[in-house]
């Protein structure tokens, strides 16, 4: 008896020790999480707050945490002063127009690669090479030849040089996606009659859709974020947001605090919005890029 | 006859309409010549975009003209602007760029003189500052731009540090000399290390002892920020014989004082630009420092400023030589306008330079506290408006007009961004502890040679040749001897 209440005692005792390890764990867990939301996201809040704000609560002391009342004021200055609408809407049409024309170019390369060895495995180590050169080593020769052809301040200019330096990435993803698809039911698809090609887009492509999420959000997100290219192969007609944003943040602010920080927003909002959309695919599609067959 | 008449009246009230009509057209006409033209210009900041729209109405109102401004990230700026000039053409008419970097620039650039001529142009050089006129608008001989942005560092200082008497007394106490604004380097550091880590204005606060940009971004800022010491110690750019003389005696005392100061100033000097310790001083955090004459319109701007009528303004300290002070004050790097040797639009871009030129019109520019173009006509300074605009503002003006005959410009040779950038990087390595001030400076000094020789020694030579004749017109010349003398 004394024995059974012995055991019933020690194991209540582990119990509440285990219990208490976990609440520790948990606790250790969300505080690390807290710390490093904190530690990413504050100076994001901070620009937030800053681009509502007022001018005489930039250097308020205490801070103006949050700005009352909050006002859009910077982002119409920057809307009607600082071009802004120009520079977004190149933005979004330079990235959405790089991130198909990457899905376009890199679904048939990379699908050649994986079935077919196409290029022999000298393709893809060719593209791999292509990704280790830094844009600054480009820049120049790419600027001579673009100012030949008529391509520099276009639409077109930008989209060629992002769709051509996003490819070689884009491939390397897709290659692994398609090599981990069964060919089994490629072939089944093509024994009731399809056409290779019908099998890929109407097969192949649903399945891997998130694996292609994935490289469409690289793309977007990368375009948009780019500055090199954006900066010396455009013109007042072409410039991208990143350029607005550097303009404003670059060589001392003064007193635009305010259309700095709105130009920020806007500058990382579309990319945010992009992954925050795409995100439940996000994680599938790596999965699916990192599975043996 | 009936039908007759009523056509030749017909007629007449229409030749009589098209004759009033004509009358009423031409005047504006007139007034717009250029009606219907937009030109393109180019610039480095969304704030010197923001400096053009505040003359664009009456701008158009005159000449019927408008700008389309392309910015172009300060850090990007030169390159991407050289770039196109360098491939034979260029997308824009008026071109803003920093005066240090004419040697890339001018021949870019149309020369001004002929235009002058043809369109009886006025820009009233005589009402320009004289070192402006010397140093910053020529290119082999020829007038080819015109100041924007007159950049030039004063002192700014707290008056309630320098007046309360508990301080002047403690001051006295400590040094054994009356507290007042700094003279010299000493000076400066001796008050720089008194006011520092106490409420020097009376409150409990742990104030800091003087403010500083010691980034190494841009062309510079602690390079910009250790020449006002090294050009008083005796320093100069080069010898005669494009030899650097940045590891000289002069080079290191300088940058000794600084390191050996850092302790004054406040944590994350090291990564300060320009703005963050003009924010200091208008918060009243700072009790003195030097920096581009911005400041001043900061300093009075009721919108942020705590410091009005509080500040004093004046020359940036320098060093005693032979019982003499010598001030030696940074010009640097300004921004001037110029019309690009490639328009297609020449005519009514050359008009569009004088008219934002005009005294009244640049007037605008450089009052406006959002602007940090600074004032180059010897109007702007006299200019009651600007001396009335807030108080102190008198004082202000009058000390930028004593800063200029004791300035240094920038070495005003090809590839001068380059030569900066490498020295400021260094700079700051030291101020960082990173690097011993001698060591910095003679790694800096090899930088330079390797600067010069991948530019062509000759060509290097040759161009700062012109420029140190300049220079020692000015009076600046090298000193060995005053590192060891100055007090």
């Amino acid at each position: 008896m004394a024995i059974a209440i012995e055991r019933s005692r020690v194991s209540a005792r582990r119990r509440n020790r285990y219990r208490a390890r976990r609440w520790i764990g948990h606790a250790l867990t969300y505080l690390g999480l807290a710390a490093a939301l904190f530690f990413f996201l504050g100076p994001f809040f901070w620009i937030v707050t800053t681009s509502l704000k007022g001018n005489e609560d930039f250097f308020a002391y205490p801070p103006a945490w949050i700005p009352t009342p909050p006002s859009l004021a910077h982002y119409a200055a920057l809307f009607t002063r600082s071009s802004g609408a120009r520079y977004f809407t190149n933005s979004m049409v330079i990235s959405s127009l790089s991130m198909l024309a990457a899905l376009a170019v890199s679904l048939p390369t990379a699908y050649s690669i994986a079935r077919w060895r196409f290029g022999g495995g000298f393709l893809s180590v060719l593209l791999l090479v292509l990704r280790m050169l830094p844009a600054i080593a480009l820049i120049i020769p790419i600027y001579i030849m673009y100012k030949m052809f008529g391509l520099t301040n276009s639409y077109l200019g930008l989209v060629i040089i992002y769709t051509v330096v996003y490819i070689p990435f884009a491939v390397w993803l897709m290659v692994g996606f398609i090599r981990d698809f069964p060919i089994e039911i490629e072939e089944a698809a093509m024994i009731d009659g399809c056409s290779r090609l019908r099998a890929l887009v109407q097969v192949v492509v649903p399945i891997i859709a998130p694996g292609l999420a994935v490289v469409a959000l690289f793309a977007f997100i990368a375009t948009w974020n780019e500055f090199l290219f954006a900066v010396v192969l455009t013109g007042i007609e072409t410039k991208t947001m990143m350029v607005l944003v550097t303009s404003f943040t670059s060589g001392g602010t003064d007193a635009f605090y305010g259309e700095a920080s709105a130009s920020v927003v806007l500058g990382v909002l579309p990319a945010f919005a992009i992954a925050f959309i795409l995100q439940r695919y996000l994680v599938k599609g790596l999965a699916l890029g990192g599975t043996k067959g | 006859m009936k039908r007759f008449t009523l056509l030749a009246s017909m007629a007449v009230a229409l030749v009589g309409l098209a004759v009033v009509g004509g009358l009423w057209v031409s005047p504006a006409g007139a007034q717009r010549p250029y009606e219907g033209q937009t030109i393109r210009a180019v610039v480095n900041a969304e704030y010197v975009k923001y400096s053009l729209s505040l003359i664009e109405k009456d701008l158009y109102d005159k000449l019927g003209v408008k700008i389309e401004t392309e910015v172009i990230p300060l850090d990007a700026f030169v390159p991407k602007t050289l770039l196109e000039f360098n491939s034979g053409a260029s997308p824009w008419d008026l071109v803003m760029f920093g005066p240090s970097n004419m040697p890339d620039y001018g021949r870019h650039f149309e020369p001004l003189d002929p235009w002058i001529e043809k369109l009886k142009l006025e820009f009233y050089m005589d009402d320009i500052a004289d070192v402006y006129k010397k140093l910053m608008l020529r290119w082999a001989g020829k007038i080819v731009s015109m100041p924007y942005d007159g950049d030039v560092h004063i002192m700014f200082w707290n008056k309630t540090a320098f007046e309360r008497a508990d301080n002047k007394k403690k001051f006295k106490a400590k040094y054994g000399y009356d507290l007042a604004p700094p003279k010299t380097w000493r000076q400066w550091d001796d008050q720089s290390e008194f006011f520092n880590g106490w409420g020097w204005d009376g409150s409990d606060r742990k104030l800091f002892g003087a403010g500083a940009s010691y980034k190494p971004s841009a062309s510079g800022f602690s390079y910009h920020w250790w020449r006002a010491r090294f050009f008083a110690y005796g320093g100069q750019y080069f010898d005669a014989n494009m030899k650097p003389l940045i590891n000289t005696a002069a080079a290191l005392r300088a940058l000794e004082e600084m390191v050996k100061t850092m302790p004054y100033y406040p944590p994350g000097v090291l990564l300060f630009e320009s703005e963050e310790p003009k924010t200091m001083l208008i918060k009243g955090e700072v009790p003195l420092l030097y920096s581009w004459t911005s400041t001043g319109k900061r300093v009075g701007n009721p919108a942020e400023s705590l410091i009005i009528g509080k500040a004093g303004f004046g020359l940036v300290p320098g060093a005693e030589i032979d019982g003499k002070l010598v001030h030696r004050p940074s010009m640097t790097p300004g921004r001037a306008m110029a019309v690009s040797k490639y328009s297609k639009k020449k005519e009514v871009t050359m008009k569009v330079l004088e008219f934002i030129s005009l005294p009244d019109q640049s007037l605008k520019i450089v009052m406006d506290p959002k602007t940090i173009m600074d004032p180059w006509r010897v109007t702007h300074f006299r200019s009651e408006k600007f001396r009335k605009s807030f108080p102190g503002a008198d004082e202000y003006l009058d000390a930028i007009e004593k800063t200029f005959p004791h300035v240094v410009p920038d070495p005003v040779i090809p590839g001068a961004d380059e030569y900066q950038r490498k020295l400021s990087f260094e700079i700051t390595e030291a101020l960082a502890r990173r690097k011993a001030p001698k060591d910095a400076l003679e790694t800096a000094f090899g930088e330079w040679e390797k600067i010069t020789d991948r530019r062509g020694r000759d060509k290097q030579k040759a161009a700062w040749g012109e420029k140190l004749a300049e220079m020692k017109a000015l009076g600046i010349e090298y000193h060995p001897d005053w590192a060891a003398k100055a007090k």
